[in-house]
């Protein structure tokens, strides 16, 4: 019982994580669920009980896509989303990396230079740091490039500045 | 004013640790009194009969019984009183049992000093009583039953048959309610009908219960023994007296056909209908808003009772006692979007499937597929549907879902035994007598039982599809059903808002009515002669809402078989010349006992004597009569005439919790610091911010205000309404440079003498910390010129100093202090002759130590 990692998580994601009744609403109401070693209602069982190192070595925390259902429809009124995202949070703080990692550092970048993420770019690039997805990737763009689905043009947003100035504020915070 | 002062050795209980003797010696130097004795026992025979005697011998015209809590007491010595021809209320007792001797067994100087300051103070009292009247009011002996749902029917049964008349007011055309709808009830699976038809019948047939339904309570003036009803019956466009209920003539040639509401939109009526077969009254009704007024039904009629020139009919009566049955209301199953109920036709709700069960219901009992006509082969029941659910706003358990699913399963099980039926639960809640084993058989007869909250419902060509984590074996399914059951939860009653607002009854955060006490006065409501039968308080079953009717019945017997009412002359009374209407005290009122026409109004059969009225009235034209500003400010200044100790303390304890929480700390000899002086009030909201600014005035280093636990109040809201003003006044002190600590709110409830003890010890520290009252001001001290150096020597002067500081604050007053203010400023200067006197010694010991 790690009693110390269950006090972060409850801070990060709310104290009401404590209300959870293990109904299941969340998982089942997750889009992934299917894709994951454990369910979101089993990772706020570990938080409850301490349980970091199954919590955090778990890789449904990369899965979650936000879409937010578990958390719009808990009857408990906890907010299964950002215990996920504490989790996710915990593990970056101690140096964990996302197997995704170079697709949010791409996706970051992009913001930060342009405003604007540009889908020609990102599936471009993403493959040069994660050669294992080219294919799924390419097989992808194939189909889609002579149906005139790929825009090869790159628009940016105005006021730039402001953009640069949220990265830098951020950085400092 | 002659005042008699006993004080009691109560064996050794008192005398071991305080000084009878000279507290007798004491009490007979006060102002007023005319006798003290010590007495063995003052509740003994001897000990009574010797007040008794002393009542004629010195013409006393009050006394004061200085022994135990009065709590415990007070009752036996007001009958002593009464017995010797004084009148009762002529009574002030001081606590030196419980609050002084057996808390403070280890100092029995101090604690004999303490008690002296509360004879003192129970002496100003004693001086300042009024005899007090307790006046008979006639009251009204027939009783009001609103609503004809089980609860309703057993109550109004109950009064009839002890020979009360009773007004059964229904909105609906027939009485029966919910259960009336209802197929098999758990947990005996016996047909509901079958066990209510006789009921209704008896309610048809009892002289003395005048049944009216298709009615609305339009007005509800009076209070407690003189309620007036108003209201009107509205028009079926069919005379009771001459339809004979064969229904099929007339709706057989209506041409109108619309969704019969009882049958929660499954089946279909005609425009002229009867609710149930079994309605009663046995009348066939037209619904106005359907008919198109072509006339078929009043040829078809055999025995003309269709009338359409029939017009509504106001009634009025007076009843003495209400019993409000109003029931409950499903929740609105659409709600829940995720489960596609409206829209998906296989998606029912549990109501749907008790008509669907009933064999006079649409179906005729069988369980049809309402998409294909054909049987249903696998059944799913979803629990928690509207319960248990913040989304929708209703946090409870609606409490008979669970049962109401296992009996619904167990039914369509036994039909069909090869149906595929599952119950989807978070918790089965089988808690009554019976039920675990009625949960037993539903797993015998093989009901699925799948723990996990269902969190969709999909429909995919034309089947319908159940999204779901067993929790159990941590595994995601979708499983496709025939039908799935939304068990839907039980909401209160909008249509009961009318009478709610009418009687001014209070609603709990989830919606229904609130009882006067959760545990203990289980179907009172807030308001006196107003009772809540069933559903109206919340979720329940058939057999508690029965139980509760007739508890309603029973309670309301106790108030009408007399046909008398006593009134308690505690109450609040209000001053017309001082008063100016300002509507305060209505909202802080919370038995609605106080109305506004130019001057308030206090109806003193409802008013339960709180005094958080007197508290918050701004020109004080609110006066308690045992509990008055006069006297209460004459126990204050009683209790600041010395300050023998340091820190002083003044507290002002409720009666129902913390003065019983003070009383436990006695008894279980829970010691604390001698430093405070109870004063006792019904409850914390009759604390006056000008009490406790007194008290400060007075060189009190600092003010308790203790009241029950939040939540606990037995005047609903009365600590809460002590918090805010304590709030305000903090704000005011500070302003006034006062530290805002001195003030200081206690919860505690009647079993918590340790918390008490704890308090005081904890305010002890804190005030010994803050150093005297006043001694905050010297760093502003330009601020008050006036102010006298600091003495620096022996606590009278630091505490004179300190009533000053507090004079110099009061400019900024309101207008009330006024009277205070000057009190105050005599009492000042009265002061540093009796600090100079025989108690500087004390004092010096209390500050060197």
């Amino acid at each position: 019982m790690d009693a110390q990692f269950k006090e972060e998580v409850l801070k990060l994601a709310g104290d009401e994580v404590k209300n959870c009744i293990q109904c299941g609403t969340c998982s089942s109401s997750c889009s992934t669920a299917h894709l994951m070693d454990n369910s979101i209602r089993k990772l706020v069982r570990f938080v409850l009980e301490g349980m970091k190192e199954e919590a955090l070595s778990s890789q449904s925390i990369w899965l979650c896509t936000s879409c937010l259902l578990c958390t719009v429809r808990c009857p408990r009124s906890i907010r299964p989303k950002s215990v996920v995202a504490a989790l996710k949070h915990i593990k970056e703080q101690e140096g964990g990396k996302n197997k995704d990692q170079a697709f949010e550092e791409m996706f970051m970048r992009q913001i930060r230079d342009c405003g604007r993420v540009s889908e020609f770019l990102l599936s471009a690039g993403y493959p040069l740091a994660n050669p294992m997805a080219t294919v799924q990737i390419m097989t992808m763009g194939i189909e889609l490039l002579p149906k005139g689905k790929i825009d090869f043009h790159r628009d940016c947003v105005r006021g730039q500045d402001e953009i640069k100035r949220i990265f830098e504020e951020l950085k400092e915070g | 004013m002659h005042v008699g002062v006993y004080i009691c050795h109560c064996g050794l209980n008192i005398a071991s640790t305080l000084d009878v003797e000279e507290l007798k010696k004491f009490a007979e130097t006060l102002p007023n009194v005319a006798v003290a004795r010590d007495l063995q026992f003052s509740c003994s025979d001897a000990g009574q009969d010797t007040i008794k005697s002393d009542i004629k011998e010195y013409k006393l015209d009050s006394v004061v019984v200085s022994a135990c809590s009065p709590r415990l007491h007070e009752p036996t010595f007001r009958r002593t009183l009464d017995d010797a021809g004084l009148n009762q209320f002529m009574l002030e007792m001081a606590n030196i049992r419980e609050q002084c001797s057996w808390v403070h067994m280890e100092d029995p100087a101090l604690a004999t000093q303490k008690a002296k300051d509360l004879i003192r103070m129970a002496v100003a009292k004693a001086s300042l009583l009024r005899p007090l009247q307790t006046e008979v009011m006639p009251v009204s002996r027939d009783a009001l039953v609103i609503g004809g749902g089980v609860a309703g029917i057993s109550a109004a049964l109950d009064l009839a048959n002890s020979g009360l008349r009773v007004y059964l007011v229904e909105r609906r055309p027939t009485i029966g309610g919910y259960m009336a709808l209802l197929t098999d009830v758990f947990p005996t699976n016996d047909c509901s009908i079958c066990v209510l038809a006789p009921k209704m019948a008896e309610v048809y047939a009892n002289p003395l219960i005048k049944l009216m339904t298709y009615s609305e309570i339009l007005n509800i003036d009076g209070s407690v023994g003189r309620f007036t009803v108003s209201g009107v019956r509205k028009p079926r466009y069919v005379d009771e007296t001459l339809c004979k209920g064969c229904i099929n003539e007339c709706a057989g040639v209506c041409p109108v056909e619309l969704p019969d509401e009882y049958d929660f939109g499954l089946g279909k009526r005609k425009a002229i209908y009867m609710a149930i077969p079994q309605s009663v009254p046995l009348v066939a009704c037209i619904d106005p808003e359907a008919c198109i007024g072509c006339g078929r039904c009043e040829e078809a009629c055999p025995a003309d009772a269709v009338k359409f020139d029939q017009e509504q009919e106001d009634f009025r009566f007076d009843v003495g006692a209400i019993v409000v049955a109003t029931g409950w209301q499903p929740f609105d199953a659409a709600r829940k979007e995720e489960y596609g109920f409206g829209r998906y036709r296989d998606v029912l709700t549990s109501l749907q499937i008790e008509r669907f069960l009933n064999a006079s219901g649409p179906t005729g009992g069988e369980i049809v597929r309402p998409s294909t006509g054909k049987i249903a082969r696998s059944v799913a029941f979803l629990q928690c549907v509207g319960s248990r659910d913040q989304t929708v706003g209703n946090a409870y358990c609606s409490r008979i879902c669970c049962m109401a699913a296992l009996k619904d399963a167990q039914l369509i099980k036994e039909k069909y035994p090869d149906a595929d039926v599952s119950i989807h639960y978070i918790d089965m809640r089988a808690g009554g007598e019976g039920y675990e084993e009625f949960y037993l058989r539903a797993q015998k007869l093989g009901i699925n039982f799948i723990r996990g909250r269902v969190s969709e419902i999909e429909e995919a060509d034309g089947e319908i599809y159940l999204h779901y984590e067993d929790t159990f074996l941590g595994r995601y399914s979708r499983k496709m059903y025939d039908i799935a059951v939304l068990s839907i939860g039980l909401e209160p009653d909008r249509n009961a808002d009318v009478v709610g607002t009418l009687l001014g009854l209070a609603r709990r955060p989830d919606g229904f009515f609130e009882i006067a006490h959760p545990k203990m006065r289980p179907v009172e409501a807030h308001i006196d002669g107003v009772f809540i039968a069933g559903c109206a308080s919340g979720p329940k079953e058939i057999q508690v809402s029965i139980a509760q009717g007739s508890a309603c019945a029973s309670k309301a017997m106790k108030l009408l078989m007399k046909g008398e009412l006593e009134l308690d002359p505690t109450v609040a009374h209000v001053d017309q010349e001082k008063c100016i209407g300002c509507k305060l005290c209505i909202d802080t009122c919370p038995s609605k006992a106080i109305t506004v026409n130019g001057t308030a109004l206090v109806d003193e059969a409802s008013c339960k004597g709180c005094g958080t009225c007197a508290a918050s009235c701004p020109v004080d034209a609110i006066q308690m009569r045992l509990f008055s500003d006069e006297q209460i400010l004459a126990q204050i200044r009683a209790a600041t005439e010395v300050r023998g100790e340091y820190p002083f303390i003044v507290a002002f304890l409720c009666n129902w919790c913390s003065y019983a929480g003070a009383d436990l700390a006695g008894t279980s000899r829970i010691q604390y610091p001698t430093n405070v002086r109870v004063i006792r009030v019904m409850c914390a909201g009759r604390v006056d911010p000008s009490f406790v600014m007194e008290a400060l005035k007075r060189g009190a280093e600092g003010v308790i205000v203790a009241g029950c636990r939040p939540g606990e109040c037995h005047y609903v809201k009365g600590n809460y309404q002590a918090l805010q003003r304590m709030d305000v006044l903090k704000d005011l002190l500070e302003s006034l440079g006062i530290s805002p600590m001195r003030v200081k709110m206690v919860w505690c409830a009647a079993a918590e003498g340790d918390i008490f003890a704890a308090r005081v010890k904890e305010f002890v520290e804190e005030l010994e910390e803050l150093g005297p009252v006043g001694t905050e001001l010297r760093g502003t001290g330009e601020a008050h010129p006036k102010e006298p150096p600091a003495p620096g020597s022996g606590p009278g002067g630091t505490g004179g100093d300190g009533g000053n500081a507090g004079n110099g604050g009061d400019t900024g007053d309101g207008g009330d202090s006024g009277e205070v203010g000057d009190a105050g400023c005599g009492g000042d200067e009265a002061e540093p002759h009796p600090t100079a006197e025989g108690d500087t010694d004390g004092e010096g010991e209390v500050v060197s130590g």
